[in-house]
């Protein structure tokens, strides 16, 4: 596996962990010239700075985050300042223009950052709720407890798109099944994918495949809880609503801040799962979401320009909420 | 003999608690299995049928006869495994070099890395394929397997690094005293060591390249390009919906990722719980 160990048997550690680098990545013409230098040269390796390899075995990764994620973020920054087409090549720059036309868009912007908020937070407080409730459950001992533990895990495992054609399916109109279940229990018929319904329907199945996330992150440290802290409280007479509230709740706190932080903005920026169960014509506009209208802006209407400027008021709007966020959370720590 | 009745009561309550528990997260999928093996005749029927007498095969075969389920199927297991090695081997890399030697701006890059974690596909999905439209790479696997693989590698790397820092530096000295090399003491010793954390770094890259809806939509419109969220969204779309055929397609979507998961759910979930309480 090692390309220069039998023949270079005196090279010293970091000098093999040069070699271990260069097999491994893909470009292995480039990297392996240190080598080869170091190879007449055996003590100098030990002097090798150590930084050097440690920049060196992160620079792949960096170099890929770097060029992929942060440099499309500035040059989004840069495009919503200018006029820019899909397809065409047309980009002339127009400073504030973009950003002057969506906020007086109140139908278009304004709308769906109204939906895209009932949307995240409705979800995400649902979320929390359910998996909170389910991980409580989980972390009592119970017959099944290991299987029970994976079937929680289940909606999340399946692929979003099976997710929304299989809802689709459960809650037809005609032949769904739980439309006549609720039927024959008398709750009478909703119509799951009308006009009136179709955010709940959304924010109902969001809830459904996501929530094992909040699941996942509690349960780990619900079972790091010291027992000894439920035994104390019994004694002290408190009962089960009690010790959740003044043991399990504190305990949780700093796992609870970095899951609900992390799954409002993840739903906040949600698109997948609302787009295949909606699309974007019809009953689409019902759940019009800022996503879901970036989406249409750049690849509707082909404006990237414009959507550009909307994913940056989307980035910004996020950063403000993580701020308030933090404020609030240290000023409840502080009392 | 009250407190006993109370006790039993209570515990009967939870059982049921658990129950339609496990109906509300596992009945979905139960139906999705018993839609696709029935006869349309008892699939389009108001009263819903629970068990058909004349269950059969022929969704699943018609989705591979008739559509090109099989070419989006292959499509998205390469772009899924190529994102899911191409990660282990850059973020285990970079795993080691945060763990194992010491430099300046070390904790910055770390926190850094996690930071872009933040930024959503939505975000970046429209400079992305500018980006990937100039390069020539719209319409190609590797396109794909780029944006997944940067996606997966902040939250990859952090895992990683929890698992690296928790093995004692001793060991790794150890081995090289023995003999081994630097290289082979991490593949021998580190790597076992930190084998639930590769594994969950695994499933998680390969889920979300597995599951991409978005970016498969933007950077791929010819037909053999398309992965299977792509694929199964524009067979509903196409005609009128055979919802047969529909969940034999979200079967055998589903199932694979299922079994495969439940497998290795130990190490995912000790993978997770580290990840969630360190990251």
């Amino acid at each position: 596996m090692l390309l220069g160990s039998p023949q270079l048997p005196f090279l010293l550690p970091y000098g093999f962990i040069g070699s271990f680098y260069m097999n491994t990545t893909v470009t292995t013409d480039v990297p392996r010239m240190p080598t080869r230098q170091e190879a007449p040269l055996p003590s100098r390796g030990r002097r090798i700075p150590e930084h050097y390899w440690g920049y060196l075995l992160l620079a792949p990764a960096v170099a890929m985050v770097l060029a992929l994620i942060l440099y499309p973020v500035i040059y989004s920054g840069w495009l919503s300042f200018h006029f820019k087409h899909a397809y065409l090549p047309l980009q002339t720059f127009i400073g504030l223009e973009n950003y002057r036309e969506l906020l007086l868009d109140g139908d278009g912007f304004w709308r769906s950052v109204y939906l895209g908020a009932i949307y995240g937070f409705g979800s995400t407080i649902l979320q929390i709720i359910l998996g909170l409730s389910a991980a409580l459950m989980l972390n009592e001992s119970f017959f099944g407890k290991a299987l029970m533990r994976g079937v929680a895990l289940f909606p999340y495992m399946v692929p979003t798109v099976v997710v929304a054609i299989l809802m689709k399916w459960i809650l037809n109109d005609a032949y769904g099944i739980l439309p006549y279940v609720m039927d024959n229990l008398g709750i009478g018929r909703i119509l799951w994918f009308g006009s009136d319904w179709v955010m709940v329907t959304v924010i109902l199945v969001s809830t459904w495949t996501f929530f094992p996330f909040v699941v996942i992150g509690t349960l780990a440290r619900l079972q790091t809880i010291d027992p000894e802290l439920y035994s104390a409280a019994k004694v002290d007479g408190a009962g089960v609503i009690r010790r959740f509230w003044h043991v399990t709740l504190p305990q949780l706190a700093n796992v609870l801040f970095v899951v609900i932080l992390l799954r409002t903005m993840f739903m906040f920026t949600k698109f997948d799962v609302i787009w295949l169960i909606t699309g974007s014509g019809g009953i689409g506009f019902y759940t019009k979401t800022l996503p879901i209208h970036t989406f249409m802006k750049t690849f509707g209407e082909l404006q990237v320009g414009a959507g550009a400027a909307l994913s940056m008021m989307m980035f910004l709007m996020l950063v403000v909420f993580a701020l308030i966020y933090f404020k609030l959370y240290k000023r409840d720590e502080h009392i | 003999m009250n407190a006993r009745l109370k006790k039993i009561l209570s515990r009967i309550s939870f059982y049921i608690g658990v129950a339609t528990f496990a109906l509300f997260c596992g009945f979905p999928m139960i139906w999705m299995v018993l839609t696709s093996i029935k006869p349309d005749g008892d699939i389009l029927r108001a009263t819903p049928v629970f068990w058909s007498w004349d269950t059969h095969l022929d969704h699943y075969r018609n989705l591979f006869d008739q559509t090109d389920f099989l070419i989006y199927f292959v499509n998205s297991i390469t772009v899924a495994t190529s994102a899911t090695l191409l990660t282990i081997v850059i973020a285990t890399l970079a795993a080691y070099g945060i763990t194992r030697f010491r430099f300046t701006g070390r904790e910055y890059i770390a926190g850094g890395m996690l930071f872009t974690y933040m930024f959503a596909p939505i975000l970046i999905v429209v400079p992305f394929y500018i980006l990937m439209k100039n390069y020539g790479l719209i319409n190609t696997k590797l396109g794909l397997v780029l944006a997944y693989t940067t996606f997966s590698l902040p939250f990859s790397m952090w895992l990683l690094r929890s698992f690296f820092q928790s093995i004692p530096l001793d060991l790794e000295e150890a081995a090289m005293t023995d003999g081994a090399s630097r290289p082979q003491a991490v593949v021998r010793v580190i790597v076992p060591l930190a084998f639930p954390g590769v594994i969950a770094v695994s499933i998680f890259t390969f889920i979300v390249a597995w599951n991409d809806y978005l970016f498969a939509r933007v950077l791929t419109s010819a037909n053999d390009m398309k992965t299977l969220p792509i694929g199964m969204n524009d067979l509903y779309n196409a005609t009128i919906t055979d919802w047969g055929m529909m969940m034999a397609g979200g079967v055998v979507v589903t199932v694979p990722a299922l079994v495969f998961f439940i497998m290795i759910q130990r190490y995912l979930i000790s993978g997770w719980g580290a990840g969630a309480i360190k990251g």
